[in-house]
């Protein structure tokens, strides 16, 4: 599984929504799947999967997939 | 003294605990072990941690960081979820916030270094691992956090407002955080103790003593154990439909 899968498969997990719904649009509290207590499991899950442990501070700008993917960089977990 | 609770209660879960080497930490590991628990012990004091863990038994792995440097805490967390994710131990399924100081001191002669040494390690340090322990265990839908406050933030005591607004800082997370962290399945509870036998209350002469024991209904301190007794019952499903409650384990104590 490449770190592309692995992103959208921590979210579809962590917010309950189909992997087609995954897009570097999807923004936090836009649906109601992702909303406060959905954003905690998806930051438990991301660490989960990629072994890392994230910054508080990277946790409040996770806003969006895209973001999410920039902030991960900063973790040398890179996106084709 | 032994426990009433069921043998058993904590099996296949690791349960952090600091201030581990103080009065009431070391009966919170001891009554975790005996329960099955695999137990984080946290501390500042390394010799005291490696002889605590020689004491306690292979269930107990010694964590050594001052629970007030960030830093420290996140490499204390980033550990845990290496050694969870290498199989070593079983998920963290429990926190106890048991580290903490008590300076008194009357309003006057509170010096902003001695109230900031108390709010940094009996309320910041905990909320920071609260935040920490609470993304570990939320992958599971599952998890206890006990918190130890005192019966002199519930109900204030002259000479102790620093430590008492300390505290009470920690009830007022314990209880905002059962609400906010029920829907992903951590139960959020505190205890408060009255006056306890431990080295933090050994500095009261027999007078002093004397007169702070007349002030429960009881009449005596209350022992370590008994504490430990009622954060492991927290703990443990024992209490599956308790959160956001403060404990008192006091003998109806009057601060
Ligand atoms: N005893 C009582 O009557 C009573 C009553 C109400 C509430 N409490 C609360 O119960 C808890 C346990 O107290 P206790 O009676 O067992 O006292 P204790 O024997 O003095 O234990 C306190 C523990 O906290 C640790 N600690 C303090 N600052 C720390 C730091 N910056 N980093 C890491 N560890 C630190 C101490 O470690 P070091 O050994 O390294 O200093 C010690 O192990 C405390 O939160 C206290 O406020 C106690």
């Amino acid at each position: 599984m490449d770190n592309q899968q692995k992103l959208q498969q921590a979210f579809t997990v962590a917010l309950g929504v189909q992997p087609d719904a995954v897009t570097d649009s999807l923004q936090y509290n836009t649906i109601p799947e992702w909303d406060s207590t959905a954003h905690m499991i998806l930051i438990a899950e991301l660490e989960n999967v990629f072994d890392v442990m994230l910054d508080t501070d990277d946790i409040i700008d996770m806003s969006s997939v895209k973001q999410a993917k920039v902030i991960l960089q900063k973790y040398d977990i890179n996106f084709a | 003294m032994t426990s009433t609770l069921p043998k058993g209660a904590l099996h296949h879960s690791t349960v952090l605990i600091t201030g581990a080497t103080g009065g009431i930490g070391r009966a919170v590991v001891a009554r975790c072990v005996a329960q099955g628990a695999t137990v984080l012990a946290a501390g500042r004091d390394e010799e005291a941690l490696v002889a605590l863990c020689k004491i306690a038994g292979k269930s107990v792995h010694p964590l050594v960081y001052d629970i007030t440097n960030e830093q420290a805490v996140k490499d204390a967390f980033r550990d845990i979820q290496k050694k969870v994710s290498d199989g070593l131990i079983p998920p963290l399924y429990g926190l106890v916030n048991n580290a903490g100081v008590m300076m008194e001191s009357p309003l006057s002669v509170t010096s902003m270094d001695k109230l900031k040494l108390q709010l940094n390690v009996n309320f910041l340090a905990p909320y920071q691992h609260m935040q920490y322990a609470a993304r570990l265990m939320s992958r599971l839908r599952k998890g206890s956090i006990v918190n130890v406050v005192s019966m002199v933030s519930e109900q204030g005591s002259a000479g102790m407002s620093a430590y008492a607004a300390s505290k009470a800082a920690l009830t007022g997370a314990t209880k905002s955080l059962a609400k906010e962290l029920s829907p992903v399945g951590i139960r959020v509870n505190a205890v408060a103790p009255g006056f306890i036998e431990t080295p933090l209350t050994d500095h009261y002469e027999a007078d002093a003593r004397k007169k702070v024991l007349q002030r429960a209904v009881m009449q005596r301190a209350g022992k370590p154990e008994e504490v430990a007794d009622a954060i492991v019952y927290l703990l443990s499903s024992q209490s599956s439909y308790t959160t956001g409650h403060i404990l008192p384990v006091d003998g109806m104590f009057t601060p």
